[in-house]
């Protein structure tokens, strides 16, 4: 497995002096492209190093940074090693280079990055609606979205849950465990 | 032609006798809930003991469950389907989500009362709720109906233009036949 992942990386830099990587225990290994690169990237690894298989793209929304990370999950069956290509870009007006030329199911993920975070891509016409209809507020999986402010406003609530405690606090209570600060802001 | 009312009476206990020990239930599962039904219905449980099966198409159904959480797009399906029903028609919210939201209390995209949308006859709570609570809300809604008050239908037909604003409250686009029964 080293061997494979020095020969890779190796293989990437040479194309791409820019990109960095970052190796996991296992079969995983991280590089992290500028946007630009991301299709010529791909295209390099599923015609040239065997990667075929596109398992998935994630999303991340580094709300602090105002950047949105887009993460191509690769996998070659003859390597058995699965590579993920990371790629950040700005918050506001958010464009991405469009890989469903190179892969076709990415027209699904893609539709739903354009649907949960508003982030655009390049020359796509697909249909707009995938999970949602008809809505109308900022993107519901961006973190600034404050989805019990808006379940309030839009949904009839039945009484008698108000009291309803954090469970948090039990457990402190009941095992002396402390919560860290990060976990403070989103207790009840 | 019957026009005594006692004789009328009668009737309505024959019929409801025999409404009550044939229920056709959609098969048609909203949320996680619908996992619940198979062991209902098949031999373990055997909910045809009481008369309760499945039934394939809106119009042949008496019975819809709407098991579990129900997003905005699921309703607007939900309310078509209602409106296709037959009467008689009788409504069981299943599952903790439909009463008040349960776990999805916070979700912006699923409803947290039910009984604002489409008129209940029986909750059945639990989160799932087992067979053998389905069964006996089955048993209740029997009971109802033997008693006469599974009157969900009627409300809804009296009351249409309250459901009716609060379905439009949560379906801008309000592309659905009006039905006049």
């Amino acid at each position: 497995m080293k061997e494979i992942k020095s020969k890779l990386v190796e293989a990437i830099k040479a194309t791409y002096p820019e990109a960095t990587e970052k190796d996991y225990e296992g079969n995983r290994l991280d590089f992290y492209v500028n946007k630009q690169c991301v299709p010529s990237v791909l295209t390099y690894l599923k015609s040239g190093l065997g990667y075929i298989h596109l398992s998935h793209i994630a999303f991340v929304d580094w709300l602090e940074e105002g950047e949105f990370e887009l993460i191509y999950i690769v996998w070659s069956p003859s390597e058995k090693l699965k590579v993920f290509i990371r790629a950040r870009v700005e918050r506001e007006n958010p464009l991405m280079p469009n890989i469903e030329n190179i892969w076709r199911q990415a027209n699904t993920y893609q539709r739903e990055a354009r649907e949960m975070y508003g982030i655009q891509f390049e020359s796509f016409d697909a249909p707009q609606d995938l999970m949602l209809e008809d809505w109308e507020d900022i993107p519901p999986m961006r973190r600034d979205f404050d989805t019990e402010a808006y379940a309030n406003k839009t949904y009839f609530h039945r009484s008698g849950r108000e009291d309803a405690l954090d469970v948090r606090e039990a457990i402190i209570e009941r095992s002396r465990e402390e919560i860290p600060d990060f976990a403070k802001k989103y207790s009840r | 032609m019957i026009n005594d009312k006692n004789s009328q009476k009668i009737v309505d206990i024959i019929q409801n006798w025999a409404r009550k020990h044939s229920l056709f239930v959609l098969a048609y599962g909203t949320g996680c809930g619908a996992i619940e039904i198979p062991p209902t219905m098949t031999s373990r449980y055997d909910a045809e003991r009481f008369g309760i099966r499945g039934a394939a198409t809106p119009r042949q159904a008496d019975v819809l469950l709407i098991t579990g959480y129900l997003t905005t797009k699921t309703l607007k399906r939900v309310i078509r389907v209602y409106e296709q029903m037959q009467d008689p028609k009788y409504v069981i919210g299943f599952g903790s989500c439909t009463i008040n939201g349960g776990m999805y209390y916070d979700s912006y995209n699923t409803i947290k009362v039910l009984d604002k949308y489409l008129p209940v006859d029986v909750y059945i709570n639990g989160c799932m709720p087992r067979p053998e609570s389905v069964i006996s809300g089955f048993v209740k809604l029997q009971q109802l109906i033997a008693d006469g008050k599974a009157d969900g239908a009627t409300k809804y037909k009296e009351n249409l233009d309250y459901y009716r604003a609060n379905q439009k409250k949560i379906i801008p686009n309000w592309v659905m036949p009006e039905y006049n029964w």
